[in-house]
């Protein structure tokens, strides 16, 4: 392991832009933007 | 989970750092794809010749096939970026997830899962310093794995290294030493789990109690069961949400021995270091519970997660460097096995008990 990820300064933390990305989706599944996901 | 921050950057920096990503996300989504498709192939093959073989979930495949690439050719620069955007997947794939739990669900297993996980962290805690004083291991690297074993793996390291001023050095080795237990449980959990005749609901809670990384406990959930899975990743939200007081508690510990800076406003500590993504996981379990869903977009939520966690459990195989492992030498290695095979005993009885008493 050569370096460490550093802790957040300033900035969104990486959880912020992960949590944005999934309500983001929500509301795109939600309005029907999205066509149905399969699996 | 490592905790990254992403600075404000100007619009050509963001977009070469965008543009840098993609070929680690082509990579991630290959191998997790072969897996599905490997997984898939098998299935396909066995119902048309009407033969059996037991099913080996995608999951699995995309470890393996990202382990081997990591462990033979490497994984050149280029995809490193991309690669390292997993715990990305991870979190996204959480808070997507939470679309599939009613929030009295959530309230139950999360308090059952508080009351284990309280008293699996004492007894942790307490077992891992015996352990590090035994082994005569630097106290803070043995605080650092103690740390990692009993809470939430990396995070809880990279969140602890700070706040006790540890050198980089004994982080990474309590990384490489968790990393590796992580991958040894992915093959043995499992295996224990069926041979036990655990019920779903009975593994994912040990899986997530027990289990360090948040990614290896997701993938040590989702080889034994998809409901498994769900369970498995509650429960270690749970632990993950009291990553804050035990780091808080330790950075008291070391600046009252003069050995780390003072924690000011403590408040803002636990808040700095609490996992945002456990509250946008509550927030789309309580829109789902409240019917903002229809049943397909539900289900379409949960396809959704499936592939988010498809993207991680290829980053699994894919940043687990064998070379790493044995270069850390023994000790720190052995007090995290000694310690984790602690814990793994110490949790199995809990689940049981409380499977018993609380019927899970």
């Amino acid at each position: 392991m050569s370096s460490l990820p550093s802790p957040p300064r300033n900035g969104l933390s990486l959880d912020g832009y992960a949590v944005a990305l999934a309500l983001i989706l929500a509301l795109l599944v939600r309005l029907n933007l999205l066509p149905p996901i399969k699996w | 989970m490592a905790t990254t921050a992403l600075a404000p950057a100007r619009p050509e920096t963001m977009v070469r750092r965008t543009t840098a990503l993609v070929p680690g996300l082509l990579l991630l989504a290959a191998v997790g794809y072969a897996g599905k498709f490997i997984e898939q192939s098998i299935a396909a093959y066995t119902k048309a010749h009407h033969t059996t073989f037991p099913n080996i979930e995608y999951v699995l495949w995309a470890i393996v096939i990202g382990l081997v690439i990591a462990n033979t050719f490497g994984v050149p620069r280029v995809f490193q970026a991309g690669v390292a955007t997993y715990e990305f997947w991870l979190k996204a794939g959480i808070v997507l997830l939470g679309s599939r739990f009613l929030l009295g669900d959530v309230l139950h297993l999360g308090g059952i899962s508080l009351l284990l996980v309280a008293i699996a962290i004492t007894l942790s805690l307490t077992f891992m310093h015996l352990l590090g004083r035994a082994f005569k291991l630097n106290p803070k690297l043995t605080s650092l794995l103690a740390v990692g074993s009993s809470i939430c793996g990396v995070s809880a390291i990279i969140a602890a290294k700070p706040a006790i001023d540890a050198d980089d050095e004994d982080a990474s080795y309590a990384i490489a030493a968790i990393l590796a237990l992580g991958a040894i449980s992915l093959f043995t959990f499992p295996l224990i789990g069926h041979s036990l005749h655990l019920s779903d609901k009975a593994y994912g809670l040990w899986a997530g109690l027990a289990v360090d990384n948040t990614a290896e406990a997701t993938a040590a959930g989702a080889l034994y069961s998809d409901a498994a899975g769900k369970v498995a990743v509650l429960a270690k939200t749970t632990r993950n949400a009291l990553i804050g007081f035990i780091v808080l508690g330790y950075a008291l510990y070391w600046s009252s021995r003069g050995q780390a800076h003072v924690v000011g406003n403590k408040a803002a500590f636990l808040w700095s270091k609490f996992p945002k993504f456990v509250l946008g996981f509550l927030l789309i379990s309580l829109l789902a519970t409240l019917g903002f869903f229809a049943k397909p977009q539900l289900a379409s939520l949960a396809n959704l997660s499936r592939w988010a966690f498809l993207l991680t459990f290829a980053g699994v195989g894919l940043r687990t460097s064998l070379r790493e492992l044995v270069k850390q030498g023994w000790r720190p290695f052995a007090v995290g096995a000694i310690g984790e095979l602690f814990i793994a005993l110490l949790t199995l009885g809990l689940v049981y008990g409380a499977d018993l008493s609380l019927r899970l």
